[in-house]
């Protein structure tokens, strides 16, 4: 009779051990997940008198040797709801980053899914609607005032690079046309030259010139994401937002993308903004990494210094994550515990508090501020607060 | 310098042609489904289908001799009644001058004659008859004064003559029946030939004769010498009867004798034209024709023409119409959105059909032309069917709106208009290729299913539907089957074909939707 008991029980868990859960447990936290939804819509319909976004910020001055200065940038979504739909409450997906990016060099920003680096890229870029807050200093000027026109214009300077090579590529447009609209419409070169210089974006690229004809489909990943960055390259643009522009493509192909990515800024002397959540690749190609969580940047500093001496705990727990190849290496890894709250109801004061190992009570009322602990580089913790 | 520059090209061939890349034929998008769409049999067939109908409808219209609406007949000969001969069998009276002969003084007449009395008596006037001859009798008062005769052998005035007077009745009268060759009437002698002909002067003014010969349609005139030999003719009691006319062309003419009505009928034989109506499929009319006499292949082919044109520009309207909404709709958003989209929910609730009768009801009590009553006919039906198109245009477009191409485009800088129309607009053409394909099989059926109630395309026009609408009832069905098997096959074809298109096109375009 046990015997059978076990058995059915057995039956019951299909997959006991990968899951690492029971299904009771599972089922728990997604009672546990409900309540919090209820609440937070809860909460928010309370707060609906006071949806204004605070906006109180020092604007910064320009400094010449910074191509981008982003100080305190806001991007909330609106939460819409209610029987006349009104908006009820905010999706805080970017909640107050300020960083300063000098030319040529490569900034990283790294985070775990769903932390705001992509809005914080869109962003940069007015892509995607008006800023909730703060300001975008793009060589000293705020992208966010410009007309229409004049961010038109603008826009030759500042390219985007998307992670999926697939969907952001129009499929039924042939290469050189992918390419070259951009450069057409902008009147970039003269008509003459017009053939020589997409063949040149593309040779750079690495692109052949009979490629031209072809379209998306016929390319594979790697060489779809060549186009891409052709055609961001090809306005001669300053800066150029990275967003994950890897992580769609396999390892080896992921080695050539970032080696011609760093070939290219050498060529032409590009700042790049390097989205990803593969910190190796982060550590290989940057000079400063800002680390997000929940629409912060909670540490901020050069490369080396970061993966050296990671200060924060969550950039300790991120880079705990790293993994060593070697089988025999023991890993002390900081495993965070629950998920990423919500960024719609984030926790009050430091937004980490609810899964950092040293939090205190300051943590949980107070938001910490950005310190410089060392030259350059920034952390924004009560635990070096001094 | 040609030269040089033709190397370097040599030379590009061959550094590229070392290349795997260059072996791969490019090939469009657009190549791609091309290539896709012929490799699917059924497509493939109902591509041939419909390129068969269409030549069929177009070219085979310019090529027929005939017109759509060119009525074929053929001449038949009828035995029609020409002239009917009665032997006079009443008593006829002819009043002397100066006198009168009413009705009543015949009634009393004729009560004498039955009785065998040759006086009678009328309201204390005496009269006496005396009876000349067979069937011939003259009344006078008691006084002696003429009034009237009775007689049963007629004398009619000949061709172009006056009638002839009492008195010339009278003598020729008692001439004929007493056999003699001349009479004295008004102070003229007239003489009575062997033929009973009077003559004056040796002119013929009238003659004697018990036969009535009288042409059975109005306007015909007879003449003395053909009643004559008619007369003649049934007196030997024959058959036929030939007359040469003076045009010189003998006729011949059938006599029959109805015995109860003692009427002669002269039957002539007349030229009449027939609408050749259903006739059988033969080598001039490969398909027969229809009711009226029209060639049905030469209708089908009309008809197809009226019906495929009518699909087509109905479905440019609904598609026009369809993209323009659906486009303003999903590309602004918001409440433009929303308006539009009840405005389709609207359309959606519309019973279509109900209001394409009443409306088609409201044109025949207009009595619109049959050539603007189609056009108003592609107007309802464009208008009331781009609902469809729009919802889907919509919705296409919402989703790439998303793609990050589009975000790509604006990153560019790229124009609004361009963002649309070099963007947008290229990537909703396949599903609306696919959805007009579709459209327009149903289109057609509508169309037919309208022009067989008798509400759509109207004669004389052909349309496939109002030739169906020829069979009326079941002995048409049954015994013309050439009237509407031809037409339903080609309506079945044209549908059939358009949607093995259709589905073609759609596994064409999105190769990754398996069935």
């Amino acid at each position: 009779m046990a015997g059978v008991k076990e058995l059915a029980e057995g039956v019951g868990r299909a997959h006991p051990e990968p899951l690492n859960k029971s299904p009771e447990q599972v089922d728990v936290e997604m009672e546990k997940r409900k309540e919090r939804i209820e609440q937070e819509i809860h909460t928010n319909k309370k707060r609906s008198g006071s949806l204004e976004i605070e906006n109180n910020y020092t604007p910064v001055t320009y400094d010449d040797q910074y191509i981008l200065m982003v100080n305190a940038l806001k991007k909330y979504f609106p939460i819409k709801g209610g029987m006349v739909t009104k908006t009820i409450g905010w999706v805080k997906a970017v909640d107050g980053v300020t960083f300063n990016l000098r030319r040529g060099t490569t900034m990283g920003l790294v985070g775990e899914s769903g932390c705001g680096k992509t809005t914080t890229g869109r962003a940069i870029l007015r892509l995607g609607g008006e800023k909730s807050g703060g300001q975008v200093l793009f060589n000293g000027q705020e992208i966010y005032d410009l007309s229409p026109k004049e961010m038109r214009a603008l826009r030759t300077k500042m390219q985007i690079i998307f992670q999926d090579p697939f969907s952001s590529l129009s499929p039924r447009l042939p290469v050189g046309e992918i390419i070259g609209e951009a450069v057409r419409e902008h009147n970039l070169v003269p008509k003459s030259e017009f053939n020589d210089y997409i063949d040149k974006v593309m040779d750079d690229c690495g692109l052949q010139p009979f490629h031209k004809d072809r379209y998306p489909h016929e390319f594979s990943g790697g060489q779809r994401q060549r186009i891409c960055i052709a055609r961001a390259l090809a306005l001669n643009p300053e800066f150029v937002v990275c967003d994950e522009p890897v992580s769609a493509l396999d390892v080896s192909i992921q080695a050539q993308i970032i080696n011609l990515l760093k070939e290219l800024q050498q060529k032409r002397s590009l700042t790049y903004l390097f989205i990803s959540h593969d910190l190796s690749v982060v550590e290989h190609i940057s000079d400063v990494v800002g680390v997000m969580y929940l629409g912060n940047l909670v540490e901020y500093g050069s490369t080396a210094d970061i993966f050296r001496n990671p200060l924060h705990p969550y950039t300790k727990a991120l880079f705990s994550a790293i993994p060593i190849p070697d089988p025999k290496a023991k890993m002390n890894r900081i495993v965070l515990e629950g998920s990423i709250p919500s960024p719609a109801n984030p926790p009050s004061g430091c937004k980490f508090h609810t899964r950092c190992a040293q939090c205190m009570e300051r943590c949980k009322v107070e938001a910490p501020k950005q310190i410089e602990v060392e030259k350059d580089h920034y952390v924004v913790c009560h635990l070096y607060d001094k | 310098m040609a030269e040089d520059v033709k190397n370097v090209n040599e030379n590009k061939e061959e550094q590229y042609s070392l290349n795997d890349d260059r072996r791969v034929k490019v090939l469009s998008p657009g190549a791609l489904v091309i290539k896709r769409f012929l490799r699917n049999r059924l497509a493939v067939l109902g591509l041939i289908m419909l390129i068969t109908m269409f030549i069929f409808s177009f070219v085979g219209g310019m090529v027929v001799p005939y017109g759509q609406d060119e009525q074929f007949y053929t001449y038949t000969y009828l035995d029609k009644e020409y002239v009917g001969v009665t032997r006079n069998n009443d008593l006829r009276y002819a009043v002397a001058e100066g006198q009168q002969f009413p009705t009543i003084l015949q009634a009393q007449f004729l009560l004498a004659l039955g009785k065998g009395n040759d006086t009678f008596t009328y309201k204390d006037v005496d009269y006496k008859t005396v009876n000349e001859g067979p069937d011939f009798y003259s009344i006078s008062t008691a006084d002696g004064t003429m009034l009237a005769i009775a007689y049963k052998d007629i004398v009619n005035a000949a061709d172009g003559m006056a009638e002839p007077s009492f008195s010339v009745k009278y003598e020729g009268l008692k001439a004929y029946v007493n056999g003699a060759s001349s009479f004295v009437a008004d102070g003229k002698e007239y003489q009575l030939d062997e033929d009973s002909n009077i003559l004056l002067d040796g002119e013929t003014i009238g003659y004697i004769s018990r036969f009535v010969v009288a042409a059975r349609e109005n306007g015909v005139v007879l003449t003395r010498d053909f009643k004559e030999r008619l007369e003649e003719a049934l007196d030997s009691g024959v058959q036929e009867f030939s007359y040469t006319g003076e045009d010189g062309v003998e006729h011949t003419y059938p006599i029959s004798y109805d015995a109860s009505a003692q009427v002669w009928s002269v039957k002539e034989e007349t030229k009449t034209y027939v609408y050749s109506s259903y006739e059988k499929p033969s080598l001039k009319h490969p398909l027969g024709t229809d009711n009226n006499g029209m060639d049905m292949l030469v209708r089908l082919m009309y008809g197809g023409r009226v019906s495929l044109i009518i699909g087509f520009i109905v479905v440019i309207i609904e598609t026009v119409l369809g993209v323009i909404m659906g486009g303003i709709s999903g590309y602004f958003g918001g409440w433009i959105d929303n308006l539009i989209m009840r405005l389709v929910d609207i359309f959606y609730c519309i019973p279509s059909m109900p209001i394409i009768i009443i409306l088609g009801a409201a044109m025949d009590n207009m009595q619109v032309d049959p050539q603007i009553r189609m056009l108003y006919l592609m107007l309802i039906l464009g208008f009331l069917g781009w609902a469809g198109i729009a919802r889907m245009v919509r919705g296409q477009i919402l989703s790439l709106r998303e793609q990050e191409f589009m975000t790509a485009a604006e990153a560019c800088g790229i124009s609004v208009s361009r963002r649309i129309f070099k963007h947008l607009i290229p990537n909703v053409i396949p599903q609306l290729i696919v959805s007009c394909t579709m459209g327009l099989g149903s289109v057609i059926l509508t169309e037919a299913t309208l022009s067989f109630l008798g509400l759509g395309v109207k004669f004389p026009f052909a349309s496939w539907g109002n030739i169906i609408s020829d069979v009326n009832n079941s002995f048409v069905m049954t015994t013309y089957w050439f009237i509407w098997i031809p037409a339903g096959v080609c309506l079945l074809i044209t549908v059939l074909g358009f949607n093995f298109v259709g589905d073609g096109l759609r596994d064409a375009f999105d190769p990754k939707m398996k069935r």
